[in-house]
């Protein structure tokens, strides 16, 4: 796809450079939940693209492939997503709207588009690790949760942010509890625990974030490692290509683009 | 098979084909299948074999126009002529008549089809999509009260429907408005069918009205057209007023969906479908689908053989008025998911339990397996006489 930048690149530099700079200064003063806020920001976009390969381990240690484009809209509020390979996914697609609360999937070879109520979240996204509450993104990690910051540490000998994030008593999120490292640097998170919907001290999930790399002087991680904890599998999903803030239309997230 | 159609088929494949081939990308791709049945009838286990081929291509002949089709071809073996009165009760096939007994049969012959042969044309807000393209509204899983196109097979609700000759235009009208309108050619105006469908939302709702105009091409079972070679046929002009919707009430999904048909040389009838479904914390999916059919009777009593071959030749979507889907799906496996159907008639108390195992034990490999145990009594809907069978279908993909 053709990139579409607002920006001249020079100005993509010094405005990361200053983001950078800004946030190593105040970091020592910030609470959790402003720092849950730059994270979110940072993950966040006003629109982005990607391709991703996607390989789940199962348990039995076979890895199954799969690679698909994804299109994300308003800051996380619209996303689709339409799967490549292998052959036997091709043409699949899904749409999620306000914040995934609404979903609906497009089967090609009947083609039908089915409508999935919210509950569908909690369903692994082609049998992987990751359900598509976890590929929801958005606001979630502010609108579910309560974050509260606790004593730095050091991970992998870089300085990071330590937080908790609590499930609000309002929220249907899947998981009773986060817990997350923020790298000082650059706010991008490293590693996040998720705890069990009903056992706040059992870990369920564990997701590793590496391969820092800036894009359009974004900090961005092209490696994510679930592990399942509880199934003994995981997914990894390595970012082949990605473009932060392109041009998309709004009519690219609707049930006619779905479907084409 | 007759070695005619299959060059028929072929060439208007390549027909087709031949602009997409002319571009720089042409996708093409597919699967092989390979599929068992069997049946236990009667004290003896009848079996059919099929392998069945689907090449597709497709192809972005501009920014604008699109080409795709698929060319199917199916051959079997095995038990390919089955005598359709052996499955029915002997209350019904009592009084057939002897010199028309021959004629109650179901034969599976080789044969090759396009499902999908089109071109999409698409200009601002139109998509404009002109030839042989599948049809498929509606909103429910098992039955689709909207759909006057495609019949589903309850024991096998997601598989591919056939496609249909049509000319389609869909427009979006703004602010989540959609319009479809379609037609399908018969040999005369009159006898085409037409269709209108209006999508919109509503809060979380997706909300459809449907207007469908067809040619219901109805058979009388009990009398026999000599010079057609077949049953002799009633076709009724059928008009259909409906809608459906989808959307999620205290935190289960759920849709409905409903249609009111006028006969015009018959009673009216409507078919009404409820459905509702949740995943479970603990990955285990569930849904419950009700669905009511007018033109069903309300019990077994009365009902007829001309009801039963019209079920059977999807003239009709059931034998009994009220009907219940409950399917249960759970991963067993990161690569397994087992599940189980149950099937019944409200209205007759039989029931049929359908347990289903799928695997994708290798990235493009897809193994599907069910039992299908009919449990009523007979001369009921789901009668254990119908045969208790299952199957057994590899499906590669390339």
């Amino acid at each position: 796809m053709t990139p579409s930048h607002p920006f001249p690149k020079s100005w993509k530099v010094l405005s990361g450079l200053f983001f950078l700079i800004t946030a190593s200064l105040v970091a020592g003063d910030l609470t959790g939940d402003e720092i849950i806020h730059r994270v979110t920001d940072l993950i966040n976009l006003e629109s982005s693209y990607a391709r991703v390969q996607m390989k789940i381990g199962t348990s039995s240690g076979k890895i199954r492939t799969f690679v698909y484009d994804s299109w994300s809209k308003n800051r996380g509020e619209k996303n689709l997503i339409r799967y490549l390979e292998p052959r036997r996914a091709r043409g699949q697609a899904t749409l999620m709207l306000n914040h995934a609360d609404d979903i609906w999937m497009f089967f090609p070879r009947t083609q039908r588009v089915r409508k999935l109520a919210t509950h569908a979240k909690k369903q692994k996204m082609e049998g992987s690790d990751f359900s598509y509450e976890d590929m929801g993104g958005g606001d979630a990690f502010l609108n579910d949760f309560e974050t509260r910051r606790l004593p730095d540490e050091k991970l992998e000998g870089r300085d990071c942010f330590t937080l908790e994030l609590r499930r609000r008593s309002d929220s249907d999120a899947s998981y009773s509890r986060l817990k997350m490292w923020v790298l000082q640097e650059n706010f991008v998170p490293i590693l996040i625990d998720y705890y069990d919907d009903k056992d706040s001290e059992r870990l369920e999930k564990r997701l590793e974030m590496s391969d820092i790399q800036e894009i359009a002087g974004i900090p961005t991680a092209m490696t994510m490692l679930m592990r399942n904890l509880n199934d003994a599998t995981s997914t990894e999903m390595i970012f082949l290509e990605v473009e932060h803030n392109p041009a998309l239309e709004d009519a690219m997230f609707t049930e006619r683009a779905l479907k084409k | 098979m007759n070695p005619h159609r299959l060059l028929a088929a072929l060439g208007l494949l390549a027909m087709t084909a031949a602009p997409a081939l002319g571009q720089e990308r042409v996708e093409l791709f597919g699967y092989f299948e390979s599929q068992f049945m069997g049946a236990s009838i009667g004290g003896d286990f009848i079996q059919l074999f099929s392998n069945k081929l689907r090449v597709d291509l497709r192809s972005e002949l501009s920014d604008n126009i699109t080409f795709a089709a698929n060319f199917d071809y199916i051959d079997y073996q095995g038990k390919t002529d089955w005598d359709i009165l052996q499955f029915l009760p002997d209350s019904i096939t009592a009084n057939v008549p002897e010199q028309l007994r021959g004629f109650y049969r179901l034969a599976f012959e080789d044969r090759c089809f396009l499902d999908n042969a089109y071109l999409k044309l698409t200009l601002g807000a139109f998509d404009l999509t002109v030839g042989r393209q599948q049809i498929s509204p509606g909103t429910g899983y098992a039955w689709n009260p909207t759909d006057l196109f495609n019949t589903k097979d309850l024991l096998d609700p997601t598989y591919e429907q056939p496609g249909h000759n049509a000319l389609r235009l869909d427009a979006v009208l703004g602010r989540g408005l959609s319009l479809t309108a379609l037609y399908s050619p018969g040999e005369h105006w009159k006898d085409s069918d037409r269709m209108m469908e209006m999508k919109g939302r509503l809060g979380h709702f997706d909300i459809t009205l449907t207007a469908v105009e067809k040619t219901w091409r109805y058979h009388d079972y009990t009398r026999f057209d000599a010079a057609a070679l077949n049953f002799t046929e009633r076709p009724q002009r059928r008009r259909l007023l409906g809608g459906g919707t989808a959307g999620e009430l205290l935190g289960l999904g759920i849709w409905a969906e409903y249609g009111y048909n006028w006969m015009s040389g018959g009673e009216n009838f409507y078919e009404l479908l409820a459905g509702a479904d949740y995943t479970f914390d603990f990955q285990t999916y569930v849904m419950l689908e009700v669905y009511r059919n007018t033109q069903g009777r309300p019990d077994s009593i009365g009902v007829t053989l001309n009801d039963w071959m019209r079920y059977l030749a999807a003239e009709q979507r059931s034998i009994t008025r009220d009907q219940m889907f409950l399917f249960v799906r759970h991963p067993l496996s990161d690569l397994v998911q087992g599940g189980v159907s149950l099937i019944s008639s409200l209205s007759d108390g039989s029931l049929a339990l359908v347990p289903t195992l799928t695997a994708g034990a290798w990235e493009n490999v897809e193994i599907t397996a069910y039992l299908n145990i009919y449990l009523g009594k007979e001369g009921t809907a789901y009668a254990s006489d119908l045969g208790s069978g299952g199957m057994l279908r590899a499906r590669v993909y390339f």
